[in-house]
């Protein structure tokens, strides 16, 4: 086909953009169902313990109550299904505050959550693991075998040797996803099968992770899950509230909706883990890195190990002969950390970027220059080839976009008014994978048109999947967007892979790809003819008045990629305003520089891209969940204390992509942009409050107090 | 949320008469704060006494008596529309600023300016049942003294409460001397002048403000002043838009040349009630409008500061932003932040 003809590329409005702005789109519990009965949670109020006695007499008494479910009447789960953080009210045990301890069933929502108040729990309390700042110390190896120490040379024998030395602990915070869309079920039964209306990133994942949980075999479970309001990895991995509204529907034999309030969601569905990191560089007198170390603290559930790979970007990002990457981990009474956007990588970039600011103005050098003379050849962990790598364009066309030639080198001289302005520079990176999916392409000749309809059990967070998938099928068919119909989201259809780490774009594009060769092909042998300029399935399907034809096909990765080091990689230029009175910070400018393989759709690509930026702003200035330890529980309850990004906080921001033909990770060449457009943000922007005010950030978020 | 019943009335002495009947029932207007509550478990009313149908809306200048020359605002009335009056933006621009400054837009909709006054403390451990909170539930201990109490007050506070009031438009109010116009139960009017209004924690942090059961805010007047054309309001907080203060002060300068006739100044996010900074306020009158006198007038106040484990930056926060907000008054109220 002729680019111009082409739709991947274009920036086409998304396809579902109008059933989701006239609230069409049906989202988990946009779903009708008969007879439809209303769930709440309630949730310990300790941290660590066992519950002596749960009365629920006078919430069972109460108006419209069906039923109340707790460890006492739930039925025998298999806790090692799969269900991440546990609290599927197997045992009185409390492993960590505001965990689920039952479970109300009523007519209404209001009257469920009334009825919750009227519960009454007596426990006996066992001093929680709580406090974060005593634990780091005793922190030990994590059990994972993928975060032992990595080793290259003597990273710490030669820091003693460099010439310049930058040796600094970088701090973050706990996190919260919060997706706009809270996590929310409707169960539905029919006899021994259950359907189950529910947000999630990885449609397979869920279904057996459900079903393996629930004691049923795969087959009878069904999750539906065509629209998600967000997920940022909270909905990767899925959590006992899903259970829960299915054990709910069984109890009383009806169809049971349970969406978790805003405040539940603190304890609810993971959270990014609180991290302290220490980076030791090691530079000569010219700026080349010998030695870089980067050493993580962070924390864990009690009975569970997740940790973020915070040191993954510093394996790649710079040549350096002598490398340690390490991690400690002290397990706590806290829900289970989990998946966040980037992880690992935007709060490891954080310490990492920030260090290479800090070391560029000890050593009196630009800071895109330090990182253009530390570029590496290969990838410096193991020794493998780029599959390509565009950091130095990312840099210089960042640097000439941005206009960086205008930044003060000297902090703190650069002010309007009350205001220091100062600009930023950090790098990030992120995996680039396809994983296996499989896809059907179904073809029906009408009129003089033929409809094509693609079924994957694909998921959409709300990034623009569907989109994508259309446009990939109508150049893979050669039939216009509007013949096509997108099916996904639905454990029925064909296995997929999931929206998270980056590799759905991939995955899935590649899968529905591959179908519409595959359709072309065997359309072309049933044809039994000859064609010296490949005809595409339309033309096939209609010079051969082929009425309805279809084919499916299981796509993996191209076996080569293995041998390469295949990664998106970005630059991140910011510029800030920083009010020397009242520290208060205004990210005036920001501009996103990603080499990122094939992009599928400028529109919705960049829409990622700025949607990880204004989280990384958040991360970078306002986000933190507060834990008391005292008890456990977060002092942080609401979005009125966790704060994320108004609109005012954000400026003008800009997404740039340079242009990548990359066919080594996968056939169409596609990267994935999910997770990188946070790598690196908030290292750009605390290196421009650096700039700005001389003072340097290394505990997020940078609130006002820090900066008077 | 518990069951209540709802009731609505057009006429104040049913409104008053209503609640006086029921020891459980509440007023109701924009409900942003008082619903927040009920949904959280805090606020346990069974009946709802809505108050948006009375005639209490409208913002007129005062053309007779002790206030001649000011403005009354309506109780009922929206914070918007209070912010957004011809008379307020040209003679109280103090008051559009402060308003303006707090939460959103949405919010300022619904919001009424007696709710507003009245809204309750944000500490997160009053919001949260399972804490111990000597104001939701006296006698239970205050969680927020030894805990997570960044956001907590550095001025008057009592070993039973440590919270700060959230309002920015009564910081401007306790800036511009307003007076709170109240129908008492037994039908009788009662102004109460706002620094009097709110109180300190003491041992009675159950009780936010000095009003009687049964009380309903009719209006709140302004009186005429001549801080129209030389006042600020800074806010500092951890986001631009829709946070609570960490600290905010409402500043107002008469001026004649560059001496300093009169000067008012309240700050927000320091205390239990606004905190009017008399200290600074006696350091300034007769002075030049230097900014080596502000600094000097915004350490008089702040000299007295007793901080908490987490708000010790507010001390010099409240240093910074006192001066800031001299500053811009100085320049002029038009001039940018
Ligand atoms: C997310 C969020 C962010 C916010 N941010 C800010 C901010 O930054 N700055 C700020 O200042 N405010 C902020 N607010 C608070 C907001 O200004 C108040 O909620 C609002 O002003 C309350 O007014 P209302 O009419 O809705 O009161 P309601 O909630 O209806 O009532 C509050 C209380 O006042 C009583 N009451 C109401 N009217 C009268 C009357 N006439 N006489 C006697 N009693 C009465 C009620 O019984 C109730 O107890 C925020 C609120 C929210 C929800
Ligand atoms: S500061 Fe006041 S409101 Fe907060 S916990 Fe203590 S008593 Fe309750």
């Amino acid at each position: 086909m002729e680019e111009k003809n082409k739709s991947i590329g274009k920036a086409v409005n998304r396809i579902d953009g109008i059933l989701k702005i006239t609230g069409k789109a049906t989202y988990a519990t946009d779903y009708p169902a008969k007879n439809m009965a209303f769930a709440v949670i309630f949730k310990s109020t300790i941290a660590a313990g066992t519950i002596t006695n749960i009365d629920t007499t006078l919430a069972e008494k109460a108006k419209g109550v069906l039923t109340v479910i707790t460890h006492k009447n739930a039925p025998k789960l298999n806790e090692k299904g799969g269900i991440r953080g546990g609290a599927l009210l197997q045992s009185p045990e409390i492993l960590f505050y505001g965990q689920n301890i039952g479970v109300v069933v009523a007519e209404t929502f209001e009257q469920a959550t009334h009825a919750a108040h009227l519960i009454k729990v007596d426990y006996q309390k066992k001093e929680g693991k709580t406090d974060f700042e005593k634990l780091a110390p005793s922190a030990a190896t994590p059990k994972g075998k993928e975060l032992a120490d990595l080793v290259r040379g003597d990273a710490k024998g030669t820091l003693n040797t460099a010439a310049i030395k930058v040796e600094e602990i970088y701090e973050t915070p706990i996190e919260h996803h919060h997706p706009m869309e809270p996590h929310s079920t409707i169960a539905v039964w029919e006899d021994d099968k259950v359907i189950l209306y529910n947000g999630s990133q990885i449609i397979n994942g869920a279904q057996t992770a459900a079903a393996e949980t629930l004691n049923l075999k795969p087959e009878q479970v069904r999750i539906v899950s065509p629209f998600i309001g967000g997920g940022f990895g909270s909905k990767g991995g899925q959590w006992a509230n899903l259970i829960l509204t299915a054990v709910a529907a069984k109890a009383i034999s009806r169809p049971v909706k349970l969406a978790l309030t805003r405040q539940q969601m603190f304890n609810s569905v993971g959270l990014r883990q609180q991290n302290i990191q220490k980076i030791s560089l090691g530079a000569t007198k010219e700026g080349k890195l010998i030695s870089l170390a980067h050493e993580t603290t962070t924390q864990t559930a009690i009975d569970n190990e997740f940790l973020e790979p915070c040191g993954d970007c510093s394996k790649i990002m710079y040549e350096v002969p002598n490398s340690l990457i390490s991690y400690k981990v002290a397990p706590m009474n806290i829900i289970l950390p989990t998946y966040t956007r980037g992880p690992g990588k935007s709060t490891g970039s954080f310490a990492l970027e920030s260090a290479m600011d800090e070391l560029a103005h000890k050593l009196k050098m630009d800071p895109i220059e330090l990182r253009l003379k530390n570029e590496p050849q290969k990838d410096p962990s193991n020794g493998k080839p780029w599959s390509s790598r565009k950091t130095v364009e990312c840099l210089k066309e960042g640097a000439k976009a941005f206009g960086w030639e205008k930044r003060k080198p000297t902090p703190g001289t650069n002010k309007i008014g009350d205001d220091l302005i100062g600009y930023g520079v950090a790098c990030g990176t992120y995996p680039a994978r396809q994983r296996d999916s499989s896809a059907i392409v179904k073809l029906t000749k009408s009129g003089a048109n033929v409809l094509a309809t693609v079924e994957i059990a694909a998921s959409d967070l709300g990034t623009g999947t569907n989109t994508i998938l259309a446009q990939t099928a109508a150049d893979g068919l050669g039939i216009s967007l509007e013949y096509i119909t997108v099916k996904l989201g639905d454990s029925n259809l064909p296995p997929a892979a999931g929206s998270v780490g980056s590799v759905g774009a991939a995955s899935f594009a590649n899968a529905v790809n591959d179908a519409c060769t595959k359709i072309t092909d065997e359309l072309l042998v049933k044809s039994g003819k000859q064609f010296f300029v490949r005809p595409t399935a339309y033309q096939l399907m209609v010079s051969e008045n082929i009425s309805e034809f279809q084919t499916r096909v299981d796509a993996k990765a191209p076996k080569e990629a293995d041998q390469y080091s295949a990664h998106s990689f970005n630059a991140n230029f910011a510029e800030v305003r920083v009010n020397a009175l009242t520290g208060m910070v205004k990210v005036t400018r920001f501009l996103a520089v990603t080499g990122a393989g094939k992009i599928l759709n400028p529109k919705t690509a960049r829409s990622q891209i700025i949607g990880g930026n204004i989280w990384g702003i958040g991360m970078a200035l306002s986000e933190e969940s507060v834990i008391d330890p005292r008890w456990g529980n977060f002092a942080t309850r609401s979005f009125g204390d966790y704060h994320v990004p108004s609109n005012l906080d954000v400026g003008k921001l800009d997404a740039m992509f340079i242009n990548e033909d990359d066919k080594i990770p996968n056939k169409m060449g596609v990267k994935g942009i999910g997770e990188v457009g946070i790598v690196g943000v908030a290292a750009a922007i605390a290196n421009a409050i650096f700039n700005a005010t001389g003072k340097r950030i290394r505990k997020l978020p940078t609130t006002p107090d820090k900066l008077i | 949320m518990r069951p209540f019943k709802y009731t609505s009335t057009n006429s104040t002495s049913d409104a008053t008469n209503l609640l006086v009947k029921n020891p459980n029932a509440h007023f109701l207007a924009g409900g942003t704060n008082l619903i927040d509550l009920m949904k959280e478990d805090v606020e346990r009313p069974d009946e709802l006494i809505d108050l948006t149908r009375l005639d209490l809306t409208s913002v007129s200048a005062i053309t007779t008596g002790l206030n001649n020359g000011g403005v009354t605002i309506g109780a009922v009335g929206k914070n918007t529309d209070a912010a957004n009056h011809q008379l307020i933006r040209q003679n109280f621009p103090l008051l559009t600023k402060a308003i303006l400054a707090g939460a959103s837009a949405q919010i300022r909709n619904m919001a009424t300016n007696g709710g507003n006054l009245l809204q309750r403390t944000r500490c997160s451990y009053f919001y949260d049942t399972a804490m111990p909170c000597n104001k939701r539930s006296p006698g239970t201990g205050c969680a927020a003294k030894e805990g997570i109490n960044r956001m907590h007050a550095i001025f008057g506070w009592s070993e039973d409460c440590v919270a700060v009031y959230p309002s920015d438009m009564a910081i401007a109010l306790s800036a511009l001397d307003a007076n709170v116009k109240v129908m008492q139960a037994d039908g009788k009017i009662r102004s109460i002048p706002i620094q009097d209004f709110h109180r300190l924690p003491g041992n009675h942090p159950e009780k936010d403000n000095n009003l009687n059961r049964g009380d309903l805010i009719t209006s709140i007047e302004i009186p005429k002043n001549k801080f129209a054309a030389h006042s600020a309001y800074v806010k500092v907080r951890d986001r631009n838009s829709y946070a609570f203060a960490l600290v905010s002060v409402a500043a107002g300068l008469e001026l004649d040349g560059n001496k300093i006739v009169s000067a008012h100044i309240s700050m927000g996010g320091v205390a239990h009630k606004p905190w009017r900074a008399l200290k600074s306020e006696a350091f300034l009158k007769g002075k030049a409008a230097t900014t080596a006198n502000f600094k000097a007038a915004a350490e008089a106040e702040m000299v007295d500061a007793k901080t908490l484990s987490h708000n010790k930056f507010k001390v010099d926060l409240g240093k910074n932003t006192i001066v800031s907000a001299l500053e811009i008054a100085l320049r002029g109220t038009d001039s940018k932040a």
